[in-house]
């Protein structure tokens, strides 16, 4: 591999990565608070990316606006199920993943019946690709991945910088002595599953230009997080926002090394290695 | 009040016992396709043929009794588990004797319940002989099979277009491996031309994100990227991404039904220089444009890449029904064997594959190319060659 | 349920294929096939273990009876026990590997396994690639292939009795009740501080019930005539668990009047297409929102609510 190819190979990884977090991010902080995997999460994202195209193609909204709604839907996506399912099944593990399998599928049926079996696009907000000494990235995804990470960064504001997060991370830590010492878990909850839905949303939005839209798109999103939040540890922000630029490099490097179809197993590979050696994933906590 | 809506519903149970009394019988054609999932615009577009075809066929007449169209769609999701199950229904509950099929895929698992039952596959997907030869009678394939138009027309675009380094990207599934091979074929026939296959590669069915596969295959600099075996979508995110790599040359899509605004929708500009076989540029007959108004008129939606094909296939069988006399499938599969047809909407149609396949299972239409130019469709003026 | 059911229900099982027309034949060899995997799978949920790509263990008895029998010529009778025994070697290596993990570790991990069992076929041509191996033999009694669903219906019916009655059996033993006492770690080890092997024991139970879904897979594969990676992917998988959902998970037949009643249903729904799918997922979140204890607890819930006296 020359190193050219290896510098483009990386670029793409550390872009793809950075569009991967997104998603993850939601999941993890989900399951911090409530300890529950929402496989539902992968429908959000794809709701986003329907969402982008419904406002801003078919309804020609103003870019800003077409996002300020896809933030609100989504927080009220998920005041409305964390309220009417989640909370209801507390504490009953088995029962809250295949209910989130049940409203995944819901949502991904009606989805079909709404928008038909034809593929949705998006056309490219910002066409162009910006090329430095060889290495070349188009601008849309260089400027979705820059937004993402300010994303995190907004979201390790949140929960290290305000009482809300205050108010997280002491449930995350013991949730029956914050409990007692007057923290309002399921306001705490009912946040971290609105802003689990938002940033979800938001990432299906950031790709709806780049890449072809259906509503079978959310089962590949919701497969590279479960890989993603695994390695970096269940929980844990800073292993998420690592381990998703590490499979997106993974992932690119592998392809150009090895082949797509073996740089798939390879992450797959990864994440069983993890769940054996280190379960509690590369910055979980046990 | 009360009385006079009993009145009204024991007239209208009364009208609706007696209704099949008056009508025809039904002849049901079955559509076993996928009709959820990724694949989903194929099966929903034989539907609408089907559909379509019904309202021109009318009533007929079989052995002195009177017939109407009936559609019975049965979903398959492109998985052979559950198109096994759906042929079960059809065959054994249902009393559905001739019915699409679609997928190469499935027909793995299908095919023998085929062979016993003596089921009448009307056969949509690509991959060649091994599912049209003499072992399978009742089976015809009503569309262009990859190895048809891979022989008959690739070398004549070769030529045209000063195509000499050929790589294939694709889907890692029996349709992509079986292009693949295909392929490597045809260019190895070419190779006093100077033609040569340069590179593969199969990637997720799923997959969106094509870069790395992409990096690899341009490394090679290939003059054409066949990507014959993925959908439209996908075929606009591989051109999009390819031009984003600094990809000039051209893309080459046999078998599959390409739109130019959902390609020109993806990838912009970069979507000029894609080939594709089966477009019809300008329609090619009158019959193909009235049924692409009557099909957007109708379900308020451009119309789907299978629906002349499935609406030629139903009225073409029925027509073979009618003259066979009989509702026997095998005695059906030996009059259309040997019939042309006139009301396919791409032209004259007639069956092929005798030497090819073993036999005349393989449908023979005009077939054009075309060519996206300033983000249009363009005749490819090449002639097209026959199957034996 | 009574001895006088079962023996009841066993009867109706026999007279079935004399009375049934082919098609309601075929109905219920599929059910067997879904209601014995959906009762090994609840064996692996009883221990609070929730097997996530169980489908993946299909996938290996039904490949190892068709590469078997079709690249390797053995008899498809000796594919069918061979098939148990490739998926109870996997469930083995796997159990001691993964069954350490817990509650979603465990979930995740056996979702991973599935997904490379069937990468893994799907890589490799002389597995069938992805296309996957037609013309899978069925066995032969006194030298006829058992071609009608009729005949097929027999060694069917034998695999689904004996694994669903060695599965009840097993419950009712002192390792069946030892098993419930593992459902977290603190119990875990409470359990082992009285002497149950408790790592020992989950690695059996989880065998046990891979080698019974995988031996139904080779007649699944043998039915099907047919094998790919597709068949037994992660969407079995899901079903499977959505079929133990409905039926309930309080006691060992809600998981097989789940399995019995959607795949019956499913047979119903073939024109309608994402329809089916949000049935079954409607079905899924009314029966876990408003009846915990599936749609086995429903007669009594009834009785209770009105108060029927019995």
């Amino acid at each position: 591999m020359t190193p050219l190819l290896l510098a483009q190979g990386l670029a793409i990884g550390l872009v793809n990565g950075a569009l991967y977090i997104l998603t993850a991010l939601g999941l993890t902080l989900i399951y911090g608070i409530l300890h529950i995997v929402n496989f539902a999460h992968g429908e959000i994202y794809m709701l986003g990316a329907m969402a982008v195209y419904v406002f801003f193609v078919v309804l020609q909204w103003p870019l800003g606006a077409a996002l300020a709604a896809i933030v609100l839907l989504a927080a009220l996506l998920g005041l409305a199920i964390e309220r009417g399912v989640f909370r209801n099944l507390r504490g009953q593990w088995m029962q809250l993943l295949v209910a989130s399998v049940g409203i995944s599928l819901i949502i991904q049926s009606l989805s079909w019946i709404a928008f038909g079996a034809q593929e949705k696009n998006v056309p490219s907000v910002l066409p162009g690709v910006v090329a430095l000494a060889g290495v070349r990235v188009p601008i849309e995804r260089l400027a979705a991945a820059g937004v993402a990470l300010v994303l995190v960064a907004a979201l390790y504001w949140v929960v290290y910088r305000t009482r809300t997060g205050l108010a997280m991370r002491a449930i995350e830590e013991d949730e029956e002595t914050a409990r007692m010492l007057g923290v309002n878990a399921d306001r705490v909850a009912a946040v971290a599953v609105a802003l689990g839905f938002i940033l979800a949303g938001l990432g299906g939005a950031f790709v709806a230009p780049i890449y072809s839209l259906n509503p079978g798109m959310g089962l590949e999103a919701i497969l590279m997080s479960f890989i993603i939040i695994i390695i970096g540890g269940l929980g844990s922000i800073t292993g998420t926002v690592l381990a998703g630029l590490a499979i997106g490099v993974l992932q690119s490097i592998g392809a150009l090394a090895l082949g797509a179809e073996a740089a798939h197993v390879l992450v797959f590979a990864a994440m069983i290695a993890v769940l054996i050696l280190r379960p509690q994933g590369l910055l979980g906590r046990g | 009040m009360f009385r006079s809506f009993i009145a009204a519903a024991l007239t209208a149970a009364a009208s609706l016992a007696a209704a099949p009394a008056l009508a025809q019988e039904a002849f049901k054609i079955g559509n076993l396709s996928p009709l959820s999932g990724p694949a989903a615009a194929f099966g929903i577009g034989i539907n609408r043929g089907i559909e379509l075809a019904a309202e021109d066929v009318g009533t007929f007449t079989v052995a002195g009794r009177q017939y109407k169209l009936e559609l019975a769609p049965y979903d398959t999701s492109l998985d052979p588990g559950k198109t096994v199950a759906a042929l079960n229904r059809a065959v054994l509950n249902d009393n559905v004797k001739y019915g699409f099929i679609l997928g190469a895929a499935v027909h793995g698992a299908v095919l023998p319940i085929v062979r016993q039952t003596g089921f009448f596959d009307i056969f949509m997907g690509a991959a060649g002989r091994e599912i049209t030869n003499a072992e399978n009678p009742t089976v015809f394939r009503f569309m262009a099979s990859s190895d048809q138009l891979y022989y008959t027309f690739t070398p004549e675009i070769y030529r045209k277009l000063g195509i000499k380094r050929v790589a294939f990207l694709g889907p890692n599934n029996d349709l992509g491996r079986s292009d693949v091979r295909t392929l490597k074929d045809v260019a190895a026939r070419l190779k006093g031309e100077g033609v040569e296959f340069v590179g593969e590669e199969l990637v997720e069915i799923n997959a969106k994100d094509f870069q790395a596969a992409l990096l690899r295959l341009l490394a090679r600099n290939p003059d054409a990227i066949d990507t014959n075996a993925s959908p439209t979508g996908t075929v606009g995110l591989i051109a999009k991404q390819a031009r984003e790599l600094g990809y000039k040359g051209h893309f080459i899509s046999s078998t599959a039904v390409l739109e130019a605004k959902a390609l020109v929708s993806i990838a912009g500009a970069g979507a000029d220089n894609i080939v594709a076989y089966r477009i019809w540029s300008n329609p090619p007959t009158k019959l193909y444009q009235e049924i692409a108004e009557r099909h957007e008129k109708k379900y308020k939606e451009a119309t789907l890449g299978t629906v002349w094909e499935a609406y030629a296939a139903t009225r073409w069988v029925v027509e073979a029904v009618v003259k066979a006399g009989s509702f026997d499938t095998r005695r059906v599969a030996e009059q259309l064997a040997g019939s042309t047809f006139q009301f396919h909407p791409y032209g004259p149609a007639s069956w092929g594959g005798t030497k090819s396949h073993g036999a005349r299972r393989q449908i023979q239409t005009p077939l054009p190319a075309s060519i996206i130019k300033g983000g249009k469709w363009e005749p490819l003026d090449v002639r097209m060659g026959t199957l034996e | 349920m009574t001895v006088a059911r079962v023996a009841a229900l066993l009867l109706a099982l026999i007279v079935l294929p004399f009375v049934a027309t082919p098609y309601a034949l075929h109905v219920a060899i599929v059910v067997l096939f879904n209601v014995t995997y959906t009762a090994a799978l609840y064996a692996v949920l009883r221990m609070g273990y929730l097997s996530l790509g169980h489908a993946g263990f299909i996938a290996l008895g039904a490949y190892t009876c068709v590469i078997l029998s079709v690249r390797l010529g053995v008899s498809p009778w000796l594919g069918i026990p061979a098939g148990g025994l490739v998926a109870g070697l996997f469930a083995w290596g796997l159990g001691a590997l993964t069954l350490r993990l817990r509650g979603i570790y465990f979930a995740l991990a056996i979702f991973a396994f599935g997904e490379i069992v069937t990468a893994f076929f799907r890589a490799f041509d002389w597995f069938g690639g992805p296309a996957g191996i037609p013309g899978v033999p069925r066995p032969a009694f006194l030298g006829t292939p058992l071609a009608s669903h009729f005949a097929f219906y027999w060694p069917v019916l034998v695999v689904a009795v004996l694994g669903i009655a060695i599965l009840y059996r097993l419950q009712y033993t002192r390792f069946g009740a030892a098993l419930l006492t593992l459902k977290t770690a603190e119990s875990e080890r409470l359990a082992e501080s009285v002497g149950i092997p408790a790592a020992r024991y989950k690695t059996a139970n989880f065998v046990v019930s891979c080698v019974i879904t995988g031996t139904m897979g080779t007649l699944h594969a043998q039915y099907l005539l047919f094998v790919n990676p597709q068949v037994f992917g992660s969407t079995m998988s899901t079903d499977l668990l959505i079929y133990a959902m409905v039926g309930g998970l309080a006691g060992f037949w809600g998981p097989i009047l789940g399995a019995g009643l959607l795949t019956a249903l499913g047979e119903q729904l073939f024109s309608v297409g994402y329809w089916k799918t949000l049935v079954y997922a409607a079905i899924l979140m009314v029966v876990i929102m408003v009846l915990p204890g599936g749609l086995a607890d429903l007669p009594r819930r009834l009785r209770a609510h009105f108060g029927a006296p019995r």
